[in-house]
């Protein structure tokens, strides 16, 4: 296990002064575009303390941020039991001495991340649509795989990588929209000399570039780690849940469901455990997807039918992509011990029922809404939004008239 | 959400897992799109019951606002009766003004809107037999 936080804290690094190399080049040359004698050290005074605001930020608020922008709010036991007592079970296989705190996202489409720059302090949310499509083998399944990037330290790098392509991202935003409003021609226009004037060009053009490649080649930095990080956790958690068909299924479900995450953006999406942005019928999307492809993730995990030790693994990834590449380092693989599947486990949870797992999903979101709730000794549960305003409510089935705080 | 004709929030009830909105104030329910599945997913007669309704263009019945997405609801005539719906244009449910839903249920009457009927009757049995008095 050392070595996959050791090679994690190692990409970590290279990934941080890669894109800040990145960042002050962006600086500079968008500097130097709306002025060509004092811009460039301007822009890079103004690249570096973005981003050291942003690295600070990133990494005593980073996964605040992530959570406040995906709309997650934290939730308690009573909110929603199974999904904390999944939590428990996965923390208890997992060895970890601290417990992740756990936020809902009120969002039809399934779908989860982990984030935190420490174990300690580390979250993993999931959306209702999740909890509602679920069962709960499946839900281990996804619970077991966020567990695993913060037992693997994927998150600090997941959020550090985040909060730098979020600046690129931005700056060449501002340097587009700069442009179009022509923010860049008062300075050109008072240059005389001809060679400046051609230096100009060159300027402009090396801007516009960076401006375009300059977020495709950070996110190019990150997805090839990141769809390693991705195959890895599959590993983790088909071994700490010993049943791969149950990530699988819920794989399956993920990538099936029609509903689109309205939270996500380009920042946010590699955070989750199946693309929130995917798009049909993309295949240059291989190139640059943050995720491997779902069936092909589906492909190994039904594949571990002997064992689900990192060693199985290995040897199933390679005999399905047909290549030879380490998905897990080789000290893993020395110190890996077999894992027996659960055998006999039928996917099929016989107590789950989709219209009680959709119910007590909006429940939780209800409750996280401060919605008041009351159980009328008849039988009505009445359910009261935090805007209403009258003093009593009545039950309309047999007349109790309920004091409302 | 709030009620589109009185503009109050609307409470919800829950029984037997059916779950609906219901404004307080008017007596008028709202069924979301999801709930009416699940209200349905007892058998495939959801499918059924749209067939029955027809946009209606001739109501003079003043249009109301979608609680969910704010859209102005569009008319729709249930089985050529004069019974007339409110239906979000973008399909977030269902509106019935108070006692619309179960003339609606009591006319198709299969398995399924039998069962949320009673389920209905049973749900605002208190407020019946108020009304009888």
């Amino acid at each position: 296990m050392w070595e996959l936080i050791q090679s994690n804290r190692r990409k970590s690094l290279i990934l941080f002064f890669g894109m800040g190399a990145l960042l002050i080049l962006i600086g500079y040359v968008f500097g130097s575009y709306y002025d060509p004698e004092a811009g460039g050290v301007v822009g890079v005074f103004f690249a570096i303390v973005l981003w050291v605001i942003l690295s600070a930020l990133s990494y005593f608020a980073g996964s605040k941020i992530l959570l406040a922008v995906s709309g997650a709010k934290e939730v308690t036991k009573d909110v929603h039991p199974q999904l904390y007592n999944v939590v428990e079970e996965m923390k208890i296989a997992a060895g970890v001495p601290f417990f992740p705190k756990i936020y809902i996202i009120d969002d039809p489409a399934p779908n989860a991340f982990a984030t935190g720059v420490k174990p300690e302090n580390s979250a993993i949310a999931v959306t209702s649509g999740l909890l509602s499509t679920l069962n709960r083998y499946e839900l281990q399944g996804v619970v077991a795989h966020e567990m695993s990037h913060i037992v693997n330290r994927d998150i600090l790098l997941m959020t550090f990588a985040g909060v730098m392509l979020g600046v690129i991202t931005i700056m060449s935003d501002i340097f587009f929209r700069g442009m179009y409003f022509g923010g860049g021609s008062r300075y050109r226009s008072r240059s005389s000399s001809k060679s400046s004037g051609q230096a100009q060009v060159i300027v402009m053009i090396l801007a516009i570039i960076l401006a375009i490649l300059g977020p495709v080649l950070a996110q190019l930095f990150y997805f090839a780690i990141s769809r390693k990080r991705e195959y890895l956790a599959d590993a983790s958690a088909a071994r700490l849940t010993r049943y791969p068909e149950g990530l699988a299924n819920a794989l399956e479900k993920i990538a099936n469901s029609t509903h689109k995450l309205r939270s996500a953006n380009k920042v946010t999406a590699p955070m989750y455990i199946v693309n929130p942005l995917k798009r049909e019928g993309m295949k240059l999307a291989d190139l640059t997807s943050t995720h491997p492809p779902i069936s092909e993730r589906i492909k190994i995990l039904r594949a571990l039918q002997q064992g689900v030790s990192y060693n199985d693994y290995q040897r199933v990834f390679e005999m399905i992509h047909g290549k030879k590449e380490k998905i897990i380092p080789d000290s893993v693989l020395k110190e890996s011990i077999a894992v027996t599947p659960v055998i006999g486990l039928t996917n099929e949870d016989k107590d789950f029922n989709p219209i009680e797992a959709r119910r007590e999903a909006n429940d939780a979101v209800m409750k996280l809404n401060d919605y008041n709730f009351i159980n009328c000794k008849c039988g009505v549960k009445i359910k009261i939004p935090p805007d209403y305003n009258k003093p009593i409510v009545v039950c309309p089935r047999c007349g109790t008239r309920h004091q409302l705080r | 959400m709030n009620c589109p004709i009185c503009k109050e929030p609307m409470i919800i009830l829950e029984l037997n897992r059916v779950e609906i909105d219901y404004c307080p104030v008017c007596s008028g329910i709202w069924l979301d799109e999801g709930e009416l599945e699940l209200l349905y997913s007892i058998d495939n007669t959801e499918s059924e019951l749209k067939k029955l309704f027809r946009e209606s263009s001739d109501s003079k019945e003043k249009s109301f606002k979608c609680p969910v997405c704010r859209k102005k609801m569009i008319k729709i005539r249930f089985n050529n009766t004069e019974l007339i719906i409110d239906k979000c244009p973008v399909n977030h449910g269902l509106w019935f003004n108070k006692g619309e839903l179960e003339k609606v249920l009591s006319a198709k009457t299969n398995q399924s809107s039998q069962k949320v009927l009673s389920l209905l009757k049973e749900m605002f049995s208190y407020n019946k037999s108020q009304e009888a008095e």
